[in-house]
Formats: structure tokens, sequence, C-alpha cells
């Protein structure tokens, strides 16, 4: 990885790397005035062949996303940068939105030129005020630099870009639960299709794309497809569904190691050398009981699982749901794996937007049952329950509108089939006169919260 | 169309039907708890699971579009194992306290619960077991609420926003501590709840659930009947049991409101079953007193209830004496417009035939004469043009104006909102601001009774810009160069001085009405019942023929007709100047016709010369009353009316009653009225009889006998009968002509005397009601399917007339001594003179009271606080009724209501200026000052 040179994070150690002067020093907003007089389409197919994928997590192709808005549409389409960085342990666009968010300004306008968009949100973390101080100065300096607003140096094409604070909820990083909001209405997202490219935000063609994505946009701009194409891991030529990791990738590690941080990396390296390379391996020499590649609701890697390459394709091969958002949090041998669960649920009952049956009763009901096994009133057949919501709940069994509950039930489908022995002996410990009990047991009150 | 495969059957639907309702085509009952055909697709309960053949995992059906080629399976092993599991996980927190659960219908959820086995296999260690919201803790006195019950369907919540349109319910809070909330977590009162009562209709597991009907029991049975409030016409089931109404529940295949219904509708039904109403007949005692009865005592004397047999024998006696005297000159019938159409056609043939007198009149003198003139000089027929739903889903625009639609006509107040959201664009025109102007694009505050110059500068302006219609007007129309020369006179500079509306709001409200095609133009009092009322109902017309917005669906003139049955009480002839059907009584062939078929024999010994019937036109109800002091009326045979609290100036109208020598009334409560009355007959309610309404849009509904009528309380229609036939016999007539004899067996006897000698009625036959069919007359035969939308190609009169009229100010406006402008209506909850929603606990528990509503302004002048008790006085009497201040009203107008009896009826204060051509009074207009508050 040593010849590696950082892309998205080559400036932000950079002296004041957030100002527009800073920005423009090492190159910024050439490709911008470079776009703006070339033909849209043509920008659209450099971003396809580069076979750039969403970085928000769940990996779609995102020229592929930008063709599916209709062609003659009389307009507006709107463009929604998803700026509600959500899931537990991820911290790479708040890192781009402090300390480079010019970066991000020129890859949303690019991606709006590029899409036929005049009106930009950027639908932001409300627990993010540093981000949106700099992203607001941001866009007001490419206000006054004549880079935003109408007829943006001549070309005829205008673009205003507004901010939208959220209001602390997961469910909102989800897309029609972010149009929703947007929208002034509660994020209950959407049933799908229609999708948000056909009727989005006000019922009007919308794109939503992640913060890292529009940077790494902005990138191929300046650098040609070839170049990110030159990054990561190649499709897998007996499987027409891969459509291959490229580029870079900034990689949050937390949790149990040395040194945790947003690390940026051609796409595919192994949970191993992401912890051992760049976090300095478990800390206070303790070895790694469980990784969770890409924040918390794809699932869990065992320690024999560390070589997991961490791209678009590898995660899946060892049972989790996916590489998600790349964020990885390291579990030390001596942590339960029944608290890290417990945690698990405690979080995803209170995210549960309350929408879909299974979601909102199938949440608190695990987390009731763990509440349980904490309390050391745990049966052993609670483990087959709650394997049993692992598989009912979501958008994979076709339960529900969005994947909100598939991320809930990943970590406890992961836990339960990977660390079984570790949940077995906490309940006979913990409940030695009942673990095996097959009776109703009084409810345990509890609330989600 | 698209082919798809449900279970192996093979069916075609045209392109974006879903599954769901593929299936539903094919006669398969998907199962869901969040859908529901009126109400948008959310796919949130999941019970409504499919598998696509070739998809790797179910969807919900409800919506899914068929794609052509699809193979869809309904039902499988996991999807009945899915759908089970989605009842556990629903089960884990709905918590029904009540422990048994026999007294009440099974819910859709519980149901559901059953079929799929759920109870018995859910894990009940994480069983919610216990309550966790407080049960029954708002205070709305029809909808309980016990969210413990509550699995967020959120079908109250679309119910609420999309039809109803008033977003009352939300959701709030996440996770397994989601809930539905009315506005930010209030009372539903306080959230601006109509008590529409959609969101308990709609709920399947009975978390909000009709609080009148809680614990009421099972019902025996259901009764399709036609709704007895205002004209709209829902249809709605009577749950009986035990012969009384437990509960009005929503039927989803009503024509005119489907599930909708307004508070009056579903839950003012208790009326019904009041300890106050008449059970046997009365009658004052110097009635049976054979020394000197015919001298009543000045007070009337004492009741005495009586049977049927000498109720009748009293009356006929007395009736056929002054007849016999005086002749029917001297006798008026008041029709009712609460009863039915064969109840009215009896009415008025009891006037024409029995009395030989055109003295019939009902209501609708009071409401919409106006617009029955007006429409039929103007087009030939006076009804409203297009109906309900053709005018909420097909208007471009909308004008309203004098119609305060969302609390008159509520299911139809709602679709107006439904259309708002639309898209479609409404004025309001209204000098309050009533809740519909909160949906309306604009809204134009004109003074009371400045219409004919409002509509006149939008004329004008219409015409300067060239938005007529030129080719209809030359094709269609006559008179148009009269109009012209007329609202030339009218600038927007003179209108606004007028009316008192911006120059530029009328320019931009002429612009958006003009423009857009088609625009429909509702009414109702405010416009009608001024001295004008004639001008006023001529001017819309003016303006929709000249926008060519006639005959076209979601155009039209659209007078909305106030009572459940006033449109068919005219159509029935209960007016003095037509037959059934509108024939005129002044045409010798109708006149003819009628004689005819009503023939009487007289005996030998009865003078038999007036064999022929009355061609004069009668008096009027306002003459009628009047008549009585003036000593030209001795008896009065009034149905179903209640002239002491409706007719204006009414203490003017007590006296008038007072006077009058013989008053029978046939009611089914004490009335104002019954003060004033000799005898009282007990009549029956809508759920105790048979017979049709016909509503605003012209459409027939038949009402059933769903519970016996209390004592000896008999169908009106008997009454009546009976009555005429004893009338018949003092008066030594005997029946002669096909249609001559008072033997009828049941209401459909009369319908079909109707459809003989009422052509536009005459395909609407008993057979064809009793089949199902909804038909809007003019219905001229057995196979006609009825008429939808009048003056398609041309107008009923043949070329529709312009007619150029001038504005006219109101007879009595404020002035130094009186300085406040008065004008009057009703309320959401109450119903005209209130003698049934006085009678509805839940009504009256919202609306106790009579209110005045007084601007801030005013209030502010006069140092009156909102609730304070005040009296207003005019030249003719007071009023004693609480403050409500508001900025409804602008400064300077106060809005009353006639729903409270003595000194809260705001009829106290109304003036008896009458239309001189339609002679309706003018309600809407007088001077008032406040007398002092306290």
């Amino acid at each position: 990885m040593a010849e590696f040179e950082p892309v998205l994070l080559a400036n932000i150690n950079r002296p004041n790397s957030f100002t527009r002067k800073e920005y423009e020093a090492t190159g910024g907003y050439q490709s911008w005035k470079k776009v703006l007089s070339m033909d849209r389409n043509d920008v659209i197919d450099i971003v396809k062949s580069s076979n750039l994928r969403g970085r928000g997590g769940a990996g779609f192709p995102t020229g592929l996303k930008w063709t599916f808005l209709p062609k003659d549409h009389p307009g507006p389409i709107y463009f929604c940068l998803n700026a509600d960085e959500s899931e537990p342990g991820t911290f790479n666009n708040r890192i781009l939105m402090e300390q480079d968010p010019h970066q991000v300004l020129e890859g949303l306008m690019i991606s709006s030129y590029a899409t036929r968009t005049s009106t930009a949100y950027i639908y932001l973390r409300y627990e993010y005020p540093g981000c949106n101080k700099r992203l607001q100065d941001a866009i007001d300096e490419c206000y006054a630099a004549g880079y935003l607003g109408d007829n943006i140096q001549g070309s005829g094409y205008s673009l205003n870009i507004y901010i939208h604070q959220g209001a602390a909820a997961y469910i909102c990083g989800e897309e029609t639960g972010l149009i929703e909001s947007i929208e002034g209405k509660r994020a209950w997202p959407r049933i799908k299709p229609p999708f948000p490219a056909i009727e989005g935000v006000f019922r009007k063609p919308t794109v939503v794309n992640n913060v890292e994505t529009v940077a790494c946009v902005k990138h191929i701009l300046d650098r040609g497809a070839d170049w990110f194409k030159s990054m990561g891991v190649p499709a897998d030529p007996n499987n027409p569904r891969d459509a291959g990791s490229y580029g870079p990738k900034l990689y949050c590690l937390s949790g149990h190691v040395e040194k945790p941080g947003c690390y940026e990396a051609p796409l595919g390296l192994t949970a191993r050398q992401l912890i051992e390379d760049f976090g300095g391996g478990c800390w206070k020499g303790r070895s790694v009981k469980a990784v969770i590649p890409g924040g918390i609701s794809m699932g869990l890697l065992g320690p024999d699982e560390l070589d997991c390459p961490l791209d678009f394709a590898g995660p899946g091969k060892y049972g989790c749901l996916g590489l998600g958002t790349a964020a990885a949090v390291v579990i030390d041998d001596q942590t339960s794996i029944v608290d890290f669960l417990h945690n698990s649920a405690r979080f995803f009952a209170h995210e549960s937007c309350g929408q879909c049956t299974p979601c909102r009763e199938g949440t608190s009901w695990a987390l009731k049952m763990l509440n349980r096994i904490k309390a050391g009133r745990g049966r052993l057949k609670d483990l087959d329950l709650l394997a049993e919501i692992g598989d009912t709940i979501g958008i994979i069994p076709g339960t529900t509108i969005c994947g909100l509950s598939d991320g809930a039930a990943w970590p406890i489908k992961n836990a339960i089939k990977k660390f079984r022995g570790e949940f077995e002996h906490y309940i006979k410990r913990t409940n030695p006169d009942g673990y095996m009990v097959t009776d109703p047991v009084p409810v345990f009150e509890t609330t989600a919260h | 169309m698209i082919r798809v495969e449900l279970d192996g059957q093979q069916i075609d639907v045209s392109p974006g039907t879903t599954v769901y309702e593929a299936a539903e085509q094919l006669g398969m009952r998907i199962p869901t708890l969040c859908h529901h055909a009126d109400l948008s697709p959310v796919g949130s309960c999941r019970m409504c699971l499919v598998e696509i053949e070739g998809w790797d995992r179910p969807q919900t059906s409800c919506n899914l579009p068929c794609t052509d080629g699809m193979k869809i399976t309904t039902s499988s092993n996991s999807l009945q194992n899915a759908r089970q599991s989605m009842l556990r996980l629903l089960l884990e927190h709905y918590h029904d306290a009540a422990s048994d659960n026999s007294h009440r219908p099974q819910t859709e959820f519980e149901r559901l619960v059953e079929e799929y086995d759920a109870q018995n296999k859910a894990d009940p260690s994480c069983m919610q077991d216990q309550q966790r919201y407080p049960i029954d803790a708002d205070d709305n006195p029809f909808i309980r609420i016990d969210l413990n019950q509550c699995i967020l369907c959120t079908k109250c919540v679309r119910a609420c926003s999309e039809i109803q349109g008033r977003f009352v319910w939300s959701v709030a809070e996440r996770g397994d501590q989601t809930r539905i909330v009315c506005g930010t977590d209030q009372t539903m009162l306080q959230a601006g709840c109509e008590s529409c009562g959609a969101c308990a209709a709609y709920c399947p597991t009975g978390a909000l659930a009709d609080r009148m009907a809680f614990r009421a029991g099972k019902p025996d049975r259901l009764v399709r009947t036609t709704c007895s409030y205002c004209g709209v016409g829902c249809q709605f089931d009577l749950n009986v049991k035990d012969e009384r109404i437990i509960q009005v529940t929503s039927a989803a295949d009503a024509p005119v409101n489907g599930m909708a219904m307004c508070v009056k509708g579903r839950y003012g039904y208790d009326f019904v079953h009041h300890s106050e109403r008449l059970t046997r007949p009365q009658v004052r005692q110097y009635l049976l007193q054979e020394t000197d009865w015919r001298q009543r005592p000045a007070d009337r004397g004492p009741w005495v209830e009586v049977d049927w047999e000498v109720a009748l024998d009293v009356t006929s006696r007395k009736l056929a004496e002054i007849w016999q005297e005086s002749g029917g000159q001297a006798m008026g019938v008041l029709s009712s417009a609460k009863c039915t159409n064969e109840e009215n056609y009896l009415m008025q043939k009891f006037a024409r035939q029995i009395l030989r007198t055109n003295n019939v009149d009902h209501c609708a003198r009071l409401c919409h004469s106006s617009t029955v003139a007006g429409l039929a000089m103007a087009m030939g027929s006076g009804a409203m043009s297009n109906s309900m739903q053709d005018i909420a889903e097909n208007a471009a625009a909308i004008l309203i104006t004098g119609s305060n639609t969302t609390e008159q006509h509520p299911v139809f107040g709602a679709m107006l909102r439904q259309a708002a959201l639309r898209g479609c664009p409404i004025v309001v025109a209204d000098p309050r601001r009533i809740d519909i102007a909160e949906f309306a694009v604009m809204h134009l505050r004109q003074k009371p009774g400045t219409d004919v110059a409002l509509i006149n500068g939008l004329m004008h302006l219409a015409l300067e810009n060239g938005w007529h219609d030129a080719d209809f007007i030359r094709q269609r129309c006559e008179g148009f160069d009269e109009l012209q020369a007329v609202v030339q006179n009218y600038s927007p500079n003179r209108v606004a001085e007028i009316t008192g509306i911006s120059e530029a709001d009328l320019l931009a409200a002429a612009e958006l009405l003009c423009t857009a095609k088609p625009m429909a133009v509702i009414w109702a009092m405010g416009i009608t019942q001024h001295t004008t009322g004639v001008s006023n109902v001529l001017s819309l017309a003016n303006l929709q023929m000249l926008l060519g917005n006639m005959g076209v669906p979601g155009g039209g003139v659209n007078p909305l007709r106030g009572q459940n049955n006033v449109q068919g009480a005219c159509d029935m002839g209960a007016l003095p100047n037509v037959f059934p059907g509108y024939q005129r009584v002044d045409d010798t062939g109708i006149s003819d016709k009628f004689a005819s078929a009503w023939d009487l024999q007289a005996a030998e010994h009865v003078d038999d010369s007036n064999r022929a019937l009355d061609q004069q036109p009668g008096l009027t109800v306002t003459e009628l009353v009047n008549g009585g002091q003036e000593g030209r009326i001795r008896s009065l045979y009034i149905l179903g009316e209640d002239p002491a609290m409706t007719e204006p100036d009414s203490n003017h109208a007590k006296a008038c009653l007072a006077a009058t020598e013989f008053i029978v009334l046939q009611e089914i409560f004490p009335s104002e009225t019954s003060e004033f009355a000799d005898v009282l007959l007990p009549g029956a309610t809508f759920a105790e009889k048979e017979g049709n309404f016909t509503n605003t849009e012209r459409r027939v509904q038949p009402i059933q006998l769903a519970v016996p009528a209390p004592g000896e309380a008999l169908p009106d229609w008997l009454i009546t009968s009976r009555l005429a036939n004893q009338v018949l016999e003092r008066t030594g007539r005997t029946p002669l002509g096909e249609f001559a004899a008072w033997r009828y067996a049941k209401a459909a006897d009369v319908l079909r005397e109707i459809n003989s000698l009422t052509p536009s009625y005459q395909g609407i036959t008993p057979e064809r009601i009793a089949a199902g069919e909804s038909l809007q007359w003019p219905v001229t035969d057995a196979n006609h399917p009825g008429t939808p939308i009048l003056h398609v190609g041309k107008f009923t009169r043949g070329l529709g007339k312009f007619h150029a009229v001038d504005y006219l100010p109101a007879v009595e406006l404020p002035n130094d001594e009186f300085p406040l402008l008065l004008t009057t209506g009703r309320v959401l909850y109450h119903w005209h003179g209130g003698e049934m929603t006085r009678r509805a606990a839940g009504l009256t528990a919202v609306c106790p009271e009579p209110l005045v509503e007084i601007s801030p302004d005013d209030a502010a002048k006069h140092a009156i606080a909102n609730g304070d008790w005040i009296t207003l006085e005019s030249r003719r009497g007071t009023l004693h009724a609480r403050a409500c201040v508001t900025n409804r009203v602008a400064a300077g107008v106060v809005f009353g209501n006639f729903h409270f009896p003595q000194k809260g009826n705001v009829n106290n204060l109304t003036i008896g200026a009458l239309d001189p051509v339609a002679k309706i009074p003018e309600y809407k207009v007088c001077a008032v000052r406040f007398a002092g508050s306290s």
C-alpha cells in the first residue's frame, strides 16, 4: 500500500484546506469550469465508464443511477446529497465536509450539471454543526466566485445549493426517508417503485448520492475513468452481476485498535491489513474477537475471517450484509458479544422509524429478549427466537419497505451463528436454574430507549 | 390491457392496476390491515405479501402494479408463515383491556389473528401483557381512543388527510414508541377535529371506535338508508339491535359519499330514540268539548292525549268545516323538506285535490326559492346542473359563494378540499372567512348583499379581456346585448367601492375564474336569502353562460340544497305554482290532466261547482303564516316544519301563528311551533318509514324501515292518507279519477302514482330503486339512464337567457342607531331549527349554546371578551348568545345562528323583507346593535 497516494484525503492536513483559495491552489474547480462547456452525456459516460459505485452503503453504480432519470423531463430535477451520516462507526463524510468542503461541492456541482439539476440539497446530519458551517462558508464563497447561482460562468447553466439539516434520525439516511424529510414530512421511507429517479423530492425526478461518491466524481473528471479504474478490485469475470470495486475508499477504523481514524486506500484491502497496517493492531496487546466490516448493520466477521477483503463483494462472502460504509469497528477478546448485540439491538429499536410492522415490532422484540438475557433470565430457546426474528425482518425476506431492519437483522444473525457458544455459555452461567425453561416467562418491563 | 395470472387464474387488467386490485377483480381476498381502496397505499403492514414468479422475494400487492405476463401466487406456505409472523409481531404490543369481546362485532384484526392462528403461536414470553396508554382519555364525545389496540396501520392518518382534508391525525415518536397523535399531541377537538368519524370507520382494530356504540352489542341487522340531515344525500347502514339504532356505519358502495360521512350523519342519530318523541296524538281540550269547540280559547288551552280515531275525527271535522265555510283559499298546507318524496306528493295532493287550493309550500321558500325561480328564468330548470363528484374531480377552478360548504354540506365540503389538494384552485367569495377559505387560493370578502355588483364586475372584466365564450353565447343563449349594456357600468373601480374588494383582487379572481375551463360555481343561502336573491342567482347564471361553462363536466350552476329532501319536496310540487315535476298550475292542459287523474265525485247533496283544480298560484310560506294575522288564512296543516323557529322576525311570525284559527302539526317532537298548534299528530323519523329522498344533485335514494316508530306514531304518508280519506268522507266526495283514491298500502304505491303523473320521474320506479339503481332526474322512461349533467347541448328552456340585473342594496342597512350588520347561518354541529340536533347528546355536548361571531375590532370597541354572554337587538327583537370573537367576520359584521330557541334564536332579529319574485326573506342582512354585555 505504500505507493498509494491519497486522493480524497490529499489536502485535509493543509492549513486552511477548507477555503476556496487553498482548494484552488491545488487545482480545485478546474474540472467544474471544464465541465460547464461539456455535453452532459459525455460527463455521464465518463462516470459510467469509471464504474464508480455509490459510497453510501449499497454500492449502486452511480452513472447507471443517473441514466434512470427521464430523458425529456421538463424539470425541475433535484439532486440530494446524502450527508446524513448516521451509521455507527462512520465518519468519513464528516472529515471530507469539514476539512475539504470544496472538494465535495465541486463533485456535487459536476454531478448536478450532469443530471440537469438546478437545485441541489445537502441533507446534513443534525449532529454535524461543524460541517454545516464549513459547507455554508464554502457555498457562500462559490456564489461570490460565480461558481454557483444563475448563468454560471456564462454557460447558461444555473445551480443553487441549499443545506437542509436533519433532526437526528438514522432513517433520514435512507434515500426516500431523506426525500420525505426534505419535503418537511416525517421521514417514513416510501414504497418503491416509483424510485426517486422517477418521483423523488416534490414528486419530481431526483438523484440521491453520498458525499464521498460525488467527491470521487470530481476526481474522475480531473483524472479520467482509466485512472480511477487503475485502483481497486476488478469485476469477477465469472460473476456477471459483479460491477467490480474500483477507486480509492475512505475506511473508518474504530473500536479496540491502537490508532483509530479515517484512512484512505484502494478498495479491496483486507480487514487484517486495515487493522494491522493502518490501525497499529488490536489495542493493549489483545487479540481481535470480531470486526464489524462496514457499520454495525453489516454484521460481524469472526476472528478467523479477518482476511475478508473490504470491497463491495468481500463481506458478503463471509455472511455479512455487505461493505456498507466501510466503517470497521474492532471488538477485542475481552468484550462480550452479548453486550455487543444488546447494544446493537438497542440502537435499531430506537432508530426504527415505526412504519413497517416487522421492523417496528421485531426490533423491539429482539431488544426485549436481549434485555432479559442480560438480566439473567435468558433461555436457550431465546436464541432460536432471535434468529427467527433475524430471518423475518427486512427487505431481503420481503417484509419491509426499506433496508433498516436488514441492518438490524444482520448483527443478530451473524452474532447468533458465529458466536452461539458464547451466548449459550452466558445464558447458562447467568440463569443456571432457568436456561432450559420453555414455558412462557413473565414480561420484563422495558422500553426501547 | 395487461394479462396476469393469479393462482392459476388469468385476468386482463388495465395498466396501473395493482396486484391487489387484480385479485379483488377475481373475487380473491388478500389479507391487509393498512390498505383500503380509498386511501393511498403505504405497504407497511406487510400482510398483503404475494409471490411473483421469477422474483426472489415476496412483494406487497397493495402497491405493486401488474405487468404483462406476471404470475402471482397469493397463498403458499411461506406466505402463510410470513403473514402469521406479521400478526405475531403485532400482537407483541396489541393489548385489549376487555376480557370479553362477545359484546361487539369482531374487528378485521381479530378476524385475521383467528384465520392465521397467530394468537396461539405467538411467544407469550414477549407479549406486551399490559396497557401502555391510558384508555379513553380523549374528550371527543363521538370517538373513543384506545391506543393499546393500535397497530399503526395509519389508515386514520390517511383518512383524515386524504378523505376529510383535516390533518388531525399524524404519527409521533419512533420505534415501538411510535403512536398516532392529534395535532401537536392535543385532544382531537383541539386539533381541529370535525368528528366526521372517518378515522374510526377505517380502523381495523377498534383502537378508534364509535363511542356511542361502545358496548352496545352486536347488531341484529344492518339497514341501508339515506341520511336525513343535509342535501348531500349520504347513504349508510343503520345498525339495529333490539329495535334500536346502536350505530351508524359506513357503506363503502354508497353512491355519493362512499365511506365518508359527517358528524351529524354518523353520530346524530340518537334523536330517533329521544324521550321527547311524540308517541300519541294530542288535541287541545277545547276540541273535545262539543259545546263550544268552535270558539277556541286565546291560549288554546291544555293538551289531551287521544287515540288516532279521535284525533283524525276532530281534525277532519274542523278542516271540513273551514273548507265548507271559507273554501280552500282560507287554508294552507306546509309540506316538509325533511319528509319523503311520497309524503310531499301527498301533501300537495291534499291541498290541490281535497282543499282545491294551491296554498301549499314548504321551507324551500326560505332557502332556495330564489334559485328555483332564477334558474328557471335563465335556463328552464331550477336545480343543480352537475354532480358533486363530477365537480370535485373535473373542475379546473371553483367559485364558492355564499356556501359554508364544509359545515353545511360537510361531505361535499371534504370533496372540495380533496379538489383543492389535487390542485384545483378555489375562489371563495363570502363575507365570512369560512373554513373552506383555508383551502382557497383567494378569499374575496364582499360586503353582505353586494353579490350582484361582484358578479357583474367579474363579467365586466371577462368581456373586457375577451375571456367570454363567444361561440357559446351566440349559439346557445339570448339576451346578451342587454346584459352587456348593464355589465358595462360595473367597472372595477365602481365594484370595489360597492363590494369592498380591491380592484387588484377582483382582477386576479376574474382572470383565474374566467380562464380556467371548466369552472364550477357553487352557492347556497349566502346568495339566495336576500331581497335580491333572484337577481343574485340570475347573475351567477349569466356568468356561467357567458363563460360557456354549462352542460360540461366540471362546470355548471350548482346550488347546494339545504335539507335532505328539499329538492324532492320541490320536485313533488310542494310549491304554490307547480304540480309535481314543475308542471305549472296555470297551464290549462296540465291542470286538466291532474283534474282528471284526481277527479272526485260529489255526493248529490254536495255543491260540486268547483270540480276543476285551482289554476291560480297559491300563497307562499311567509304569506301563509302572515295570513293568519291578516285574517285570510284560517287553518294550517303543517308537516315537519317549525316556522316559529325558522321564519324571519320570529316575534311577528309567532303572533301570526297565534292568530291562526286552527293549526294541525304533524311532527316527531313538540317543536316551538307546537305551542300554537291545536292538534299534534305523531309522525315517524327517516328510520321508521319507507320512501325516497332526492338529494341536491337530483339523485333519488331510498330510506328503509329500520326500527318501529315509538308508541302510536305512524309514517307520515299514512297519516296524511288517513286524514285525506276522512276529509273526503266529511265533505261528501268519493274518488273517481285514476289516481283520485287515497288507498296506499305502502310508500311504493305513492311512487307509482308519481311515476305516472311526473315526466321527469317517470323512470324512477320502485322496481329500479329496489334493484339498487341510483338515478338522477330527469329519468323519462323505464330505460332512461338518468341525467348527471343538465343542459348538455341545449338548455331545458331552449336558449339560455341572459338577464341584465343591476345591483340594489339590501333593505335594512346599518345606521347610527343600529350600527352593525347581522348575517345569519348555521354551524357544523347543528341542523336548522335544531329540533333533531339539540336532542342528539353528542352534538349538543360539542355545541350547547347559541354563538354570535364578533370581530376582534368590535369586541374591543364594546369591551366584549370571547365567551361573554351578550345581547343583540334589532328593531324587531333581541338575541341572547355567547360571543365568539373571531376574524371570521369583518369589523362591523356579526353572525348568528338559528339553532336555539327563544332568546337564543337569531330570527328574533332578522327582517321579513322579501324578494319580490321568489318571496324569500332577507335573512342575510339586517341592522343590529349591542344592548350591552355581561
